[in-house]
This record gives C-alpha cells, sequence and structure tokens, in this order.
C-alpha cells in the first residue's frame, strides 16, 4: 500500500516530532524557536510531500527543513545582534544537510539526535518545575500535542495551560536549567522523576475519571511512546523498561476493560480474546530479560524497583490462571519498597483470592479502622466483595451501598448498583 | 550566572540546630567560597528590628515589621555564581539551613540584557564589614504601564548613582520574577525542590541593595527617596551585628 503523503507526514509527526523539536533546542536553545520551526517543516511536508513524492527519510528531511527555518529566524533577528547569534547558525549549519534520497547514504548518526531527545525529557522533568508543568510540558514538546488538546486533557481552560506552559519555559531560561542529561551522580535522583512523570500521563489516561475519552486514549499511547524511547536511550535503566511492561500489560486490557455500554468489567470478567497479546507478549519478553532482574522474581531480592514488581503484579493478572500468593507477596514486597494504605489495600485482595479470606478481611478492618482511606470509594467496595465471597451477603450489601455513596463516577455507580442488584435478588 | 540564595528559617531553634549551624555552616562558606561559588553572605537581626517603607502621596508612611508575614522569614543571604540550577541547588542543599528550614535561589537579572543598566561591581570586591542595612525592594506583581516601568527603572539607577555618590552604597541588585524561584529543602537526606518562593505571598522580593549609613532612620531616609517606595514597598532591615560576621 502506497501511503498518501497526509499519511506519510502524519506518521512522521508521531515518530519525529520530539526527535527534531530536541533536536533545535540543543542548536539554538530557544524552545519557542524550535516548536515554532518544527510546526512550520511539518506544514511544509505537507504541501511538497504530495508534489514531489515522499522523502526516504523523513526525519532528516523534516529536521533539515526545521533547521533552515531557524537559520532564517535568527538571520533575521541577527541583523541588529550579528555577532550575538552568529555561534547559534554555525552550529545549525553543521547539521546533516542530506535528508535521504541519496539511497547510498549513510544513517543518520544517532547518537547526537538520540541525546537531544533523552536531555529534553530530563529537562521537561526537572523537578525545579511544578509537577504539572513538567506533565504539559513533556506533552508539548515531546509529544506535539497542542495547548488546547492538553487543556481538555487535563480539564483546564486553554489560557491556563497556556500560561502555564509560557511560564514553565520562562523559568528554565531565566533560572537557567540546563539541557542535559543529568551527571551520573544527580541520575540516581533524577530519573525516578522522569519514570514518574511519564507514569502519571499514563494513568491521566488510563484512570479516565473525566474527560474527552480521544484525548485520553492518546496520552496513554503518548506515554508508552515516550517510555520506550527512554528505554532504548537508558538501556542500563531497568526501571525504565519495567515501566514500559507495566503500561502495555495494563494497556493491552483497554478493549476489554468497558463493555458496550460503557460499564466496567472486571478482571476475571473480561474476554480475554479482546486483549492485545502482541503488547502482552512484548511486555513479557520485557520482564523475561535477566537485565531487569527477570526471570521470575524469587521474594528475596529486595532492591529490586517498584515498577519492576508492578509489573510482575500486572503479569499475574494476564495469566490464565492467576497465582495469587505470588500477587500476595509482590505486594508485600511493594508495600516494604512504597508502603501506602492503597498498595495494603490491594495485597489485603491477592491474600483473600489466595485462599485466606479471614486474612484478607482482617487487613481490610484494619485500614478502615486507621481511617487512612475514609472516603475512598474502593475501601468499602473492597470489603463489600471480600464479604460477599465468604457469604455475609447483608453486610456486603451494606458495605456496597456505603462505596455507591463515595463512588467518583458514573460507570463505578453503575457497577455497584449491579452487585447490590445481584445480592438483593440472590 | 548569579543567584541571591535567601536563608529562610522560623527563628526557633533548639540547641541540636544550633549546633549544628555553628558546626557546618563555616566549613559549607569555606568550600563555597574555594570553589568560586560564593561571592559574601551576611545575616541579618530579627525580625523585630525590622521596618516597611512606602511613600503615598509625598508622604512618608513607615511600618514595623517584614513585607511577609509568614512562618518562615528571612534571615540571611548570600550571592553565589553558579554554572547553572542544578549548581545553585546542590550549593543550597550543602547549606546546613535548608536541612532544618528552607533555601530560596533566585536568579539576578541580567544587566547585560538590560540596556541602559550599568553593571554593578563584582561583589567578590565588596566589604561585608561596610554592611549596615539591607533594603528590600517588595513588589505586588502587578505591572504598571510600560512608560511607568521605564521611569522606575531609570530613577532606580539614578538613585542608586546618588547614593554611591553620598558613599552610602555597597552594593545591589535587581532579582528575576517570583516565577523563577526555586525553594530547596533537605529532609531525610532528601533533597526536595519547590516550583516558587519560600512562602506564597502576593508580595514578592524583587531586588535588594546593601547600604553602609550609620543609622536606620538614614537607610530609612534613602529608601523612602527610592522609586520603588512610591510604588510598592521596601523593607529595610539591619544586618547581623552590623554586617561584622561576614
Amino acid at each position: 500500500m502506497v501511503a498518501t503523503a497526509e499519511q506519510a507526514v502524519a506518521a512522521a509527526f508521531r515518530d519525529e516530532w520530539g526527535r527534531i523539536v530536541a533536536t533545535l533546542i540543543g542548536r539554538t536553545g530557544d524552545w519557542d524557536l524550535a516548536e515554532e520551526c518544527a510546526q512550520e517543516a511539518f506544514a511544509q511536508a505537507l504541501t511538497s510531500w504530495s508534489r514531489d513524492g515522499i522523502p526516504e527519510r523523513p526525519g532528516a528531511w523534516l529536521t533539515t527543513v526545521a533547521g533552515n527555518r531557524a537559520i532564517d529566524r535568527l538571520r533575521r533577528a541577527a541583523r541588529g545582534a550579528e555577532l550575538a547569534e552568529r555561534a547559534a547558525i554555525d552550529q545549525l549549519r553543521t547539521q546533516d544537510s542530506d535528508y535521504g534520497n541519496d539511497p547510498d547514504a549513510d544513517e543518520e548518526e544517532p547518537d547526537v539526535i538520540e541525546d537531544d531527545r533523552l536531555r529534553l525529557m530530563f529537562t521537561c522533568c526537572h523537578p525545579a518545575l511544578a509537577l504539572e508543568a513538567r506533565v504539559a510540558l513533556t506533552l508539548r514538546t515531546l509529544a506535539g500535542l497542542t495547548t488546547a488538546e492538553i487543556a481538555r486533557a487535563f480539564l483546564v481552560p486553554e489560557p491556563t495551560m497556556a500560561k502555564r506552559l509560557v511560564r514553565a519555559k520562562a523559568k528554565i531560561a531565566a533560572a537557567a536549567i540546563p539541557y542535559r542529561v543529568p551527571p551520573p551522580e544527580l541520575l540516581p535522583e533524577r530519573t525516578p522523576g522522569v519514570l514518574a512523570v511519564l507514569y502519571l500521563l499514563f494513568n491521566e489516561g488510563y484512570s479516565a475519571s473525566a474527560g474527552d475519552a480521544l484525548i485520553r486514549a492518546a496520552l496513554c499511547d503518548e506515554a508508552i511512546r515516550l517510555v520506550r524511547v527512554l528505554a532504548q536511550l537508558m538501556p542500563e535503566e531497568p526501571e525504565a523498561r519495567a515501566l514500559l511492561a507495566l503500561m502495555l500489560l495494563q494497556h493491552s486490557r483497554r478493549d476489554a476493560r468497558v463493555d458496550t455500554s460503557g460499564d466496567l468489567v472486571t478482571l476475571e470478567d473480561q474476554d480475554r480474546s479482546r486483549w492485545h497479546h502482541d503488547e502482552i507478549a512484548e511486555a513479557e519478553a520485557l520482564l523475561a530479560d535477566r537485565g531487569i532482574g527477570g526471570g521470575g522474581w524469587a521474594g528475596t531480592d529486595l532492591t529490586i524497583g517498584t515498577y519492576r514488581l508492578q509489573a510482575e503484579i500486572a503479569s499475574c493478572h494476564v495469566q490464565p490462571h492467576v497465582e495469587w500468593r505470588r500477587v500476595a507477596s509482590l505486594y508485600e514486597a511493594l508495600e516494604l519498597a512504597m508502603p501506602s494504605p492503597v498498595v495494603r489495600l490491594n495485597r489485603a485482595v491477592a491474600v483473600a483470592m489466595a485462599g485466606d479470606l479471614d486474612g484478607g478481611l482482617a487487613l481490610v478492618d484494619e485500614l478502615a479502622q486507621r481511617g487512612e482511606l475514609a472516603g475512598y470509594h474502593l475501601l468499602a467496595a473492597t470489603r463489600a466483595d471480600l464479604l460477599r465471597r465468604r457469604g455475609d451477603l447483608q453486610e456486603a450489601a451494606a458495605e456496597y451501598e456505603r462505596a455507591l455513596v463515595l463512588a467518583p463516577s458514573e460507570t463505578e455507580r453503575r457497577f455497584l448498583q449491579g452487585r447490590i442488584e445481584e445480592l438483593g435478588s440472590s | 550566572m548569579k543567584y541571591l540564595m535567601l536563608i529562610c528559617t522560623d527563628g526557633v531553634s533548639t540547641p541540636e540546630i544550633a549546633a549544628t549551624m555553628q558546626e557546618h555552616v563555616p566549613s559549607w562558606a569555606e568550600e563555597m567560597k574555594g570553589r568560586g561559588v560564593r561571592r559574601f553572605g551576611l545575616a541579618l537581626e530579627g525580625l523585630g528590628s525590622a521596618r516597611t517603607v512606602r511613600v503615598r502621596g509625598g508622604e512618608t508612611l513607615i511600618a514595623d515589621g517584614p513585607f511577609v508575614e509568614s512562618k518562615e522569614f528571612i534571615g540571611g543571604l548570600n550571592v553565589i555564581d553558579c554554572e547553572n540550577l542544578d549548581e545553585a541547588i546542590e550549593v543550597a542543599a550543602k547549606h546546613p539551613v535548608s536541612w532544618h528550614f528552607t533555601i530560596e535561589v533566585r536568579p539576578f537579572i541580567d544587566y547585560a540584557q538590560q540596556p541602559g543598566c550599568a553593571p554593578e561591581s563584582d561583589p567578590v570586591d565588596i566589604d561585608p564589614s561596610s554592611a549596615r542595612y539591607l533594603l528590600m525592594m517588595c513588589l505586588d506583581g502587578i505591572p504598571e504601564a510600560p512608560e511607568v516601568e521605564e521611569r522606575i527603572m531609570r530613577d532606580s539607577v539614578a538613585w542608586r548613582e546618588q547614593v554611591q555618590a553620598s558613599g552610602d552604597y555597597v552594593y545591589g541588585h535587581p532579582i528575576q520574577h517570583a516565577n523563577t524561584a526555586t525553594s530547596v529543602r533537605v529532609r531525610d537526606g532528601k533533597t526536595l525542590l519547590t516550583d516558587g518562593p519560600f512562602t506564597e505571598s502576593k508580595e514578592f522580593l524583587g531586588g535588594f541593595a546593601i547600604l553602609s549609613c550609620e543609622t536606620q532612620e538614614d537607610a530609612i531616609a534613602l529608601a523612602a527617596k527610592h522609586p520603588l517606595a512610591r510604588f510598592h514597598m521596601i523593607e529595610v532591615r539591619p544586618f547581623f551585628n552590623h554586617g561584622r560576621n561576614g
């Protein structure tokens, strides 16, 4: 099949946007200039490619065109201050001007460009920026979402989002946040921050508490795309690959999580034929890699990362028979590494599902007593579920009612209502 | 790249904290001076001696207290010269105040990008023992009309030249907007950063000037002549032990 110019540009946009912006920021130091020139290059591609055909290496073509645009703009700006800008222009000129219509051309030197994308990721996710600004900046500069799209995804007015982006870029310039991959001594401190932003992006799309469904699906796709890039660029970082596996496993169930009427379907009731098994296979391959402590976690290694543990748990859940005892011990390890009442709640479920209903309920009751999750509908819903499984139907119904009041979304309320009706009719 | 490092504490110190400061502040200062990072640093007297100065309708209004009431307040400042914000954060995180309280790091406004502003002398040349009073220019963040902003800028330069001529001026600098601030706290060995100044408030620090005048009345009189006193507010505070602690 021959792709149309529009399809080719759309594909190139997905694959190349972040790379081009990152390269231009690296060479000019000017974030706005980089975004605008990248945008113009894609606009020019639409007309040029339908007229002259699609270049063999669209990425190189776009990078060159965007780079030329940047030179033009800097030249115009340089008329008044020629010397100051000359360095930037010289640097831009050094880039490869060949864009792939020569079949004998060597592959683009990947090192330089790949590094730029990694630099951009670490800069967007710099901890001196507010978390919401890190997320917005990542989506704008690396994923190429428009300000309007990002605003819709996070349910804020577009001018608010625009202001957030302008402010973040202004701080990067004014406070001299360096455009770089942090030196080795800072990496252990900074890499988790990048992973956290990407996982937050994914969860924003995945949990779909509100907002535009299409944009939310795009968030998941972009998060996976970016963490895939990160995993490639940081092969020595096991948690990047673990996070990729975790996202793939969760995302693989997207078509089965909600039924035709928009209701949530629990894992055990999902139509497995609607899972994306290619994504599960990719995740399993990542987890089997010994490089990230793979080949089966034995429950003894306490230095194992939290994404790795969560990915292992997600992996257990896509097996034909869930090994609940293993899930329970993985949650126990996760709780040690990352103490949180939500993790404990999940551990309680696993303990109950592994056959120890009373043990699971005891953990849930203890959580309820501590009051940390008061107001969290899933605490009540979990307790209700375990009581139902134990046969305490009346108590279970009362607990479902409690969860119903607290549930934040219509889908979840319908699910709980369904449970209550089932109990009433049994 | 120069940054102003604001030392912010809540003024309540335990004997343990006091001992930590006594032990670590001098070695921090020595290390940062040796690295060429620290230009100078001075501690301030407590809030009891803070006065704010405003001029409205030609009348000078003086009030007790700092420009912003908050749990933590500015107890001293350092000027540091760093390669980038990462280095400034590292420097702040090594200062023991960040282990218990907060250090705000704010970039200087680059004079090279402000045509018409003559650069100040490098703060490495200043004599800390001549530093008696600190003026803190407190802005309310609402910009005036462009022509008014321009006039304030011109008048500020004229004010500086005047105070320099009378021999009362030691050093000063405008700093970037509070939006560019980073607050550094170290807890349990982890460096925690916040995007923004040490305390959220409408008013924020926009610049400072160090004066060598003999009395606080003199410093207040000079502050009242500064154009920002007419539009905003200036806090006047003596340096601890009149600067003889630098």
